[in-house]
């Protein structure tokens, strides 16, 4: 046997830079896979939807679907709108400061903060009830004409949603003793002209 | 006795490989013409795209193309505002398909002309056949096909598709324009039928360089560590 | 060194107590006893183990995106085909995954091929080796299988007309032929149905596969392996252990095969044609056939078995028998002598084998012309006559001496 002849030096080496190689090359092949099961291309290119607000008559909510979830486009109407400030005693969190979800980059006034949305009028949320997921019934008259008992007696307008029984204002806020813990969550969105705006 | 083992394995692979693709793109008898292009050519793609767009898309569809892509591609990389123009009314993510509806289609041509968006891909001869198609034209020799169904590099010579560039009977000053729309649409067919083909190629340099270095190193490996053996 | 390390480390010896994984660790991989005498013929057996995880992993991946639903789309495309198309032009990535896929079953025959003509040339499928040769050739026709369950999958010209003319082969069965037709097809002709069925084959098959590759390497492992000279080998004297000799002369092999491996995925992964089809790129119509339909290129010697014969019944029973012969082969060859190195009768019959083999594969691969059909048959005779005249060969060939040790 050459034993004592081997150059343990260069075998240690290349053992050495083999090794290292092989786990380069393992990382390597791991990227493409890893990398396959991120939204793909095609998935990507939904995650924008532009939306036409001439389609919508003043009082009407539409649900939309962004990147498969569900969104509130409202046209709220100047009643409607004033009865935000009216009821804003009952809320749990009226300027929407109790978590980054609940606020936007354009919430600059505390007038913005109130309606929640660039422009008074058109209101645009993520239709999924912050307390587990469920999408909120639109339920828009105040008081109990329209709705019976499903809603309190001093009901301002705004959402109820069936599965826990949480109650939202015409600015997706919630009130106070509703299961849901935060507002209705903001959606990313511009305007591309005057009637038309870009989610996400 | 190893080494002519290997290789006699080796010639007999390496022959199998060498026979093969001579065969596979033998055509249906004439000889292709050759289309020179080059789909990493950003200007002849987006050239091609236009023909394809002005002439082809008249009856053709890319739906495995949208108009999104042609944004997103680095090999066309249009502007926003360009695809705009293009795209009309139809939604960004939408293919690129044509107005022509199917059953006028049939009613006009006989047949429902094929999406293009595979065909280099999809026919023996690639973009060679596409070129060869396009500056095919000719009169029947025999008289039996009528002007502009007669195509020299057609299986059958007759073609439903009606001389799409007006090869035929063209003036000779013209023989170098059309020609380069033949080839340019050519490279933009070529170019779709798959889409990350440039892409693949640059990652492949990389990853076969890396693989030689590896395997040169795992030799050298072999070499020492087999050298405590005595045959 | 460092795999001598981890098995000596405590977790090892806490698992070893458990689960006798360093003792099986050192019998059948570091310490197992190996022939010192092995040639590069002897890699294509962890090269096929390789190439079956590459088909795997990147199968699990594509089946993440893959719909097998044969439902028309526009432009006369359908589901499958659109999904495929999703995958090499949306999915990140899965232009790469799907040509490795494709390129990684054209690797898989050739690299097994390439492991059981070895296996004839050195006669490593005689004694005590039957079981192992046995179980080798399921392995086979479970890869010929779950090539032709998948290469349905695309829902292109070839995927349908290949089922179609495949299913129909199993029709010209007598009594049972149109049972296994329909049970096949889940219809009266290739659709819907028989893609979702073959879908879930194909899913099926190579999980039984790496079942029966497990079996095959511990069938290995008890009677150990041949090696060039076909002599019996003495524990010691003439074997090293697999770690680190044959292990770092694997990983060349590896390296070798990658390096032809990728330069096909990433530069010529259509190959001209032979690995993806051009008709395979034009959608599924079951009211126009391709002008030239032929199975893929390993398929293609037992299609021209098939093809010699006038009558269907026979040609599917040759076709057959062609494959179900492979099972025989250890009980037809007599010799006491395995390698073709010592047999010069043999070694001349097991060389013409091979080509009559590619001429097959050649043949079935063109457009059928009245000569080719011929030599087809010639070489469908030869193939037939090699495994008639195998036991008769040792009567009257005189082998050369064997060596005492290798």
């Amino acid at each position: 046997m050459a034993e004592d002849q081997v150059d343990s030096r260069r075998r240690n080496f290349l053992w050495g830079v083999a090794s290292g190689l092989g786990a380069v090359g393992v990382a390597g092949v791991a990227v493409p896979f890893v990398g396959s099961m991120m939204p793909a291309a095609d998935t990507m290119a939904v995650s924008t939807t532009e939306f036409n607000l001439d389609t919508l008559v003043p009082g009407q909510l539409v649900v939309i679907a962004w990147q498969g979830k569900p969104v509130f486009v409202v046209h709220r109407t100047e009643p409607m709108l004033s009865r935000l400030k009216e009821y804003e005693y009952k809320l749990k969190d009226p300027e929407s400061l109790a978590d980054p979800r609940v606020q936007a980059d354009w919430m600059k006034t505390t007038e913005q903060r109130m309606t929640r949305s660039i422009k008074p009028e058109h209101l645009v949320l993520i239709a999924n009830c912050t307390h587990l997921g469920c999408i909120p019934l639109f339920k828009p008259s105040p008081g109990r004409a329209e709705w019976g008992s499903s809603v309190p007696e001093d009901w301002p307008g705004g959402w109820h949603c069936p599965c826990h029984g949480s109650l939202y204002d015409l600015a997706g806020r919630v009130i106070d003793g509703s299961p849901a813990p935060f507002n209705l969550y903001t959606v990313p969105y511009k305007y591309l002209s005057d009637t038309k705006i870009l989610i996400g | 006795m190893k080494l002519k083992q290997m290789m006699a394995v080796s010639f007999m692979l390496g022959g199998l490989f060498a026979a093969l693709p001579g065969h596979a793109s033998e055509g249906h008898g004439v000889a292709l013409k050759h289309a020179d292009i080059d789909v990493t050519d950003q200007a002849q793609i987006r050239r091609g795209l236009t023909v394809f767009t002005e002439l082809c898309m008249g009856c053709h569809s890319a739906k495995y193309v949208t108009y999104r892509d042609l944004i997103d591609y680095p090999e066309t990389s249009l502007s926003r505002e360009d695809v705009d123009d293009l795209r009309g009314d139809k939604p960004l993510i939408a293919g690129m398909v044509t107005d022509l509806a199917p059953e006028d289609a049939k009613v006009s041509y006989g047949k429902v002309p094929p999406d293009l968006s595979l065909i280099v891909s999809a026919r023996r001869g690639g973009a060679d056949y596409v070129y060869s198609i396009l500056t095919g034209f000719e009169h029947d020799p025999a008289g039996h096909v009528p002007d502009g169904n007669f195509n020299e590099y057609f299986p059958g010579n007759r073609i439903a598709m009606p001389d799409p560039l007006s090869w035929l009977g063209h003036d000779a000053a013209d023989t170098a324009d059309l020609e380069q729309q033949a080839l340019d649409v050519s490279a933009f067919l070529a170019y779709i039928s798959d889409p990350h083909q440039n892409e693949r190629r640059a990652i492949g340099r990389y990853v076969v360089g890396f693989l030689i270095l590896l395997t040169l190193v795992f030799y050298l490996l072999k070499k020492e560590i087999w050298k405590d053996i005595k045959h | 060194m460092v795999i001598e390390k981890m098995l000596n480390s405590r977790l090892a010896q806490w698992l070893d107590e458990r689960s006798d994984i360093v003792k099986l660790t050192r019998a059948h991989l570091t310490d197992y006893p190996t022939p010192k005498n092995l040639n590069y013929m002897w890699s294509f057996g962890s090269l096929a183990m390789l190439v079956l995880t590459i088909q795997i992993l990147s199968g699990i991946f594509l089946a993440m995106y893959y719909k097998p639903s044969a439902m028309m789309t526009s432009g006369g495309y359908s589901v499958a085909f659109d999904s495929v198309e999703r995958i090499m032009r949306d999915v990140n990535f899965g232009w790469l995954i799907r040509y490795m896929h494709a390129v990684g079953a054209s690797a898989f025959f050739i690299v097994v091929y390439m492991h059981i003509g070895r296996g004839i040339y050195y006669g490593s499928y005689k004694g005590p080796r039957e079981l192992l040769w046995i179980i080798g050739v399921v392995i086979l026709l479970i890869m010929q299988g779950t090539a032709f369950f998948g290469y349905l999958l695309p829902w292109g010209q070839m995927s349908f007309w290949g089922a179609t003319v495949i299913t129909n082969l199993f029709g010209a069965l007598p009594v049972i032929g149109s049972f296994l037709q329909e049970l096949l097809r889940g219809g009266f002709a290739v659709g819907d149905p028989t893609l979702n069925r073959f879908f879930s084959l194909h899913y099926l098959f190579p999980l039984l596969l790496a079942a029966i590759v497990g079996g095959h390497v511990h069938a290995l492992h008890v009677v150990h392996s041949n090696n060039p000279t076909g002599v019996d080998v003495h524990e010691g004297k003439g074997t090293i252990p697999f770690h680190p000799y044959y292990t770092v002369k694997d990983a060349f092999g590896v390296g070798v095969f990658l390096i032809l491996y990728c330069y096909v995925v990433f530069f010529h992964p259509q190959l001209g044609g032979y690995f993806i089809e051009v008709d395979n790129y034009v959608a599924a119509d079951n009211l126009q056939t391709p002008s030239h339909i032929a199975p893929v290129w390993y398929l293609t010697p037992w299609y021209t078995i098939l093809r010699s014969f006038e009558n269907k019944l026979l040609g599917v029973i040759a076709m057959g028998a062609s494959l179900a012969v492979l099972f025989l082969l250890p009980f037809l060859d007599r010799s006491k002598v395995r390698s073709a190195r010592y047999r010069p009768v043999f070694r001349q019959m097991v060389i013409l084998f091979f080509i009559s083999v590619l001429v097959l594969g050649y043949c079935g691969h063109s457009v059928p012309t009245p000569t080719l059909k011929l030599i087809g048959q010639l070489a469908t005779i030869y193939y037939f006559a090699f495994f008639f005249m195998l036991p008769f060969v040792h009567k009257f060939e005189k082998t050369r001496p064997l060596p005492e040790e290798i």
